[in-house]
């Protein structure tokens, strides 16, 4: 209790005028030879200085030495480095270890929390958990059952504990929390079990409540202020979430929180993107269903939204907006702007004025995206800043219980809330993406509390008449809205990029393999074999003035599920078979930690 | 397991192992009397292996982390009835009542088995993959149909399984009141079991009949109550 007193304290007096950054967070965060938050930094760039390991050595990387986690289902996030610790966690049962990088990865303590696995079963999409973060001497784990524990980073001792939700109503926590400033941002995921999402902020001093933003719902519960919180320009107005749902359904309606939060310190917003709208039977739910499908740009001290923008509105795909929103500064039209760059599940790549929510560029970051021909860019039109929904793909005007075929992207969305990276040398985003296309069919369901709530059926399958692979991994310039390259892969890319200074990219594949190849030309540099498919983040760091690179193996997540026995074949017609390509032919269950060095002590600087 | 030893005998192997499949087919397999399995069936399957060069062997059917227990083997012969005795309720069960699928020369599936394939889609397939064939974790539910009895897996269903172990974090929830499962288990079920034995190759059934009118009524009695 005594920490906690002094904790209080120090909140207290960080709450006052002094509007910074998490000092802990921030000041950890600029080392670089640390990886002290899952995204790399606020901005979510995922980019590190680090330039030991570089396009002209990476070819001699080798594996440093490796740990296994002890569970065996799908490994998202990636651990973390403070000082001489590293903080492995694992998904469900949500175990966490600190290995001491100075005696050979020992464990220093390790935390296993007790669950109910009753959690398990209403986890729509395996047990996974994007990580661990760091705040003021703490280790923050996000637990299943919707548990916030905080641990002291040296002992592993509990200092609080925080429930945000309620699992037997299908609410799960499987996102990274975001400290900032004396407040601890957590989401709630649930998107398929009819939850309804809201951001939680937590006070880190002692994870009580700071204040609470739903999705959806009365202006007063989202935290909107109807002629100030504006939506491309215009104030959404009262009521905007109610108005736009029929009767109730709103309270059941998804808009849930599973993806990556981002922070800009100087504006004091933070951003993150709402999942789906439920069920996914658009006829069960006329209207665009605000604010799901929605980025989101909120105060950080009140939780008060500054602006939406609503990227799918009345969803009929499944094309969850949570994806991470990617912070930087680039020229555009001959000026400087503060840029958000997001990569939808839609297909849409769109960069936004993070200040303001204008948006600036929406174009299709896979060429086989057919559901929309464009979104709106005419400031007057009625219809700025919507889809250009085709008919033939739109589910809802087909109608329930119509199968309306050929739909790209499919409902893993062109990318998933697998991370993207920026590097600032290059100005270019790498993006680890689907390049899979289903068929759809709504249908109508009845809601129970703790159930699935879907409402569809379908079918997925890769991309015809392309390459033949469900996956690119991709260069991307955001200011001319244009893939630069393309590189096609036989899976999906479900693992975080890592861009280095060394003018280096990493990524895992879901076979297993990492990864690395030229930041400027794609070119394949390096890759090695690891024990299970990858669809964890890569990260890197410095020990003893040598860098590592590393990554959880473990396969899993939507992507176990989807691709474990392979897709049909859509040219196969009528009799195919799903022999394609089924990712149990190349890798199994895994939970291991590989870590990377070149050979010898590292070069002079 | 007594229930369902029925009169016909499927050899299991051959149906699931494509390889073997082909040669199998001649020495005409071991059937009781009464067994009409449609040779138009076996057919699609047979295409089905040939068009999917990787189901080779029993092998690339089993996702990665399935229980064992679940994977029918040869030898490991389960006795289906899966003969269409009768109807009731607009679906179709064998003499001893167990439901079973009906599937016509031209492929045409009954209903209950089309409304299998779309609510295993809604309810089943977030763990357990796409068409029954499992997910890294969860068990390929086309073969479990197959090696446990109706009754078992109404039972399953119905109460959910859980297995929590140093090697194994697996929790699949109750449906027992979930309407949107339980009013349609029957369908679920003859959905497999076409799909596990290789009456109805993977994804969406092309033909269906249409919905009975007793179908209807039971439907919105068992959704309504």
């Amino acid at each position: 209790m005594k920490y906690v007193a002094s904790g209080a304290m120090a909140a207290l007096l960080l709450s006052g005028a002094v509007a910074y950054a998490n000092d802990s967070v921030t000041a950890e965060m600029a080392k670089p030879e640390q990886w002290a938050i899952q995204t790399g930094d606020y901005a979510n760039t995922r980019y590190s200085t680090l330039d030991q390991i570089n396009k002209d050595n990476v070819g001699d990387l080798r594996v440093a030495w490796t740990f296994s986690t002890g569970v065996l289902r799908g490994h998202e996030g990636s651990p973390l480095v403070i000082g001489d610790i590293m903080y492995v966690h694992t998904p469900f049962p949500n175990n966490v270890f600190a290995l001491d990088l100075n005696d050979n990865g020992k464990i220093i303590w390790r935390y296993e929390p007790q669950q109910d696995p009753e959690v398990i079963a209403v986890m729509c999409c395996d047990t996974v958990n994007r990580g661990l973060s760091y705040a003021d001497g703490m280790i923050i784990l996000p637990q299943a059952d919707t548990t916030v524990v905080a641990l002291d980073a040296q002992t592993g001792e509990v200092k609080w504990s925080t429930k945000i939700g309620d699992p037997a109503v299908g609410e799960t926590l499987t996102m990274a929390t975001m400290p900032v400033k004396d407040k601890l941002m957590v989401g709630i995921s649930g998107g398929e079990y009819g939850v309804r999402g809201r951001v939680t902020a937590l006070n880190l001093a002692d994870g009580s409540e700071a204040w609470k933003a739903w999705s959806t719902g009365p202006d007063d519960e989202m935290l909107v202020d109807p002629e100030k919180t504006t939506h491309l320009g215009k104030p959404i107005g009262a009521d905007s979430s109610l108005n736009s749902w029929e009767g109730d359904q709103w309270k059941i309606g998804g808009g849930t929180l599973w993806g990556w939060f981002s922070y800009d310190p100087d504006l004091n917003l933070f951003y993150y993107g709402t999942g789906n709208p439920s069920t996914w039977n658009p006829s069960q739910r006329p209207g665009d269903n605000r604010w799901s499908m929605t980025i989101m740009a909120r105060d950080v001290d009140t939780g008060v939204a500054k602006w939406f923008y609503q990227k799918t509105p009345h969803d009929e795909w499944d094309y969850d907006g949570v994806n991470e929103n990617i912070l930087v500064d680039k020229e555009f039209n001959g000026e400087m702007r503060k840029l958000l760059v997001n990569f939808d599940r839609n297909g849409f790549a769109y960069t936004m004025d993070r200040e303001t929510g204008e948006l600036l560029v929406a174009e299709k970051f896979d060429p086989a995206v057919n559901w929309a021909t464009h979104v709106d860019m005419d400031p007057n039109s009625e219809t700025y800043g919507r889809p250009q929904v085709v008919p033939e793909y739109s589910t809802a005007q087909n109608g329930e219980d119509e199968n309306t075929t050929g739909i790209c992207p499919a409902a893993l969305g062109t990318k998933d809330m697998q991370p993207a990276s920026y590097s600032p040398k290059t100005g270019l985003f790498y993006v680890p993406t689907n390049h899979v296309c289903m068929d759809y069919e709504p249908f109508r369901v009845a809601y129970t509390a703790g159930q699935p709530y879907v409402g569809a059926t379908l079918s997925m399958y890769p991309a015809p008449n392309s390459h033949g692979g469900m996956g690119n991994f991709i260069a991307w310039d955001a200011v001319a809205g244009e893939i630069k390259w393309s590189l096609p892969e036989q899976f999906s890319v479900w693992s975080g990029a890592l861009a280095t200074a060394g003018d280096v990219v990493f990524y895992g594949t879901l076979e297993g393999f990492l990864k690395a190849i030229d930041s400027e030309t794609g070119e394949e540099l390096y890759k090695f074999k690891t024990p299970s498919g990858i669809i964890g983040n890569v990260m890197t760091y410095v020990h003893d003035g040598k860098q590592y690179i590393g990554v959880l193996s473990g396969i899993g997540g939507w992507a176990g599920i989807g691709l474990a026995a392979g897709l049909t074949n859509p040219n196969e017609g009528l009799g195919a078979v799903g022999g394609y390509a089924a990712l149990s032919d190349y890798t199994e269950l895994g939970g291991q930690l590989t870590v990377f060095e070149l050979p010898g002590a590292p070069a002079a600087n | 397991m007594k229930r369902l030893t029925g009169i016909a005998a499927l050899t299991l192997g051959l149906m699931m192992t494509g390889g073997a499949f082909a040669q199998s087919a001649e020495t005409a397999p071991v059937r009781g009397a009464g067994a009409t399995i449609d040779p138009e069936q076996n057919q699609v399957e047979m295409q089905s292996n040939a068009a999917g060069a990787a189901v080779a062997t029993g092998a690339g059917e089993v996702a990665p982390g399935q229980t064992t227990g679940t994977t029918p083997h040869e030898g490991d012969v389960a006795k289906m009835d899966l003969v269409p005795d009768h109807m009731e309720n607009g679906r179709w069960y064998n003499a001893e009542g167990v439901p079973v699928p009906k599937i016509e020369e031209d492929g045409t599936v009954d209903w209950a088995t089309f409304s299998g394939f779309r609510r295993y889609n809604s309810e089943c397939h977030q763990c357990h993959g796409p068409d029954g064939e499992g997910s890294s974790y969860a068990p390929a539910l086309k073969n479990s149909v197959l090696v446990m009895d109706y009754w078992d897996y109404q039972q399953v269903v119905a109460s959910g399984r859980t297995v929590v172990n140093a090697a194994a974090n697996q929790v699949m929830p109750a449906f027992g009141t979930n309407k949107n499962a339980w009013c349609y288990v029957d369908d679920i079920y003859v959905y497999l079991v076409a799909h596990g034995s290789g009456m109805i190759p993977r994804g969406r059934p092309a033909k269906r009949a249409d919905k009975p009118e007793e179908y209807t009524a039971f439907e919105t009695t068992c959704m309504e109550s």
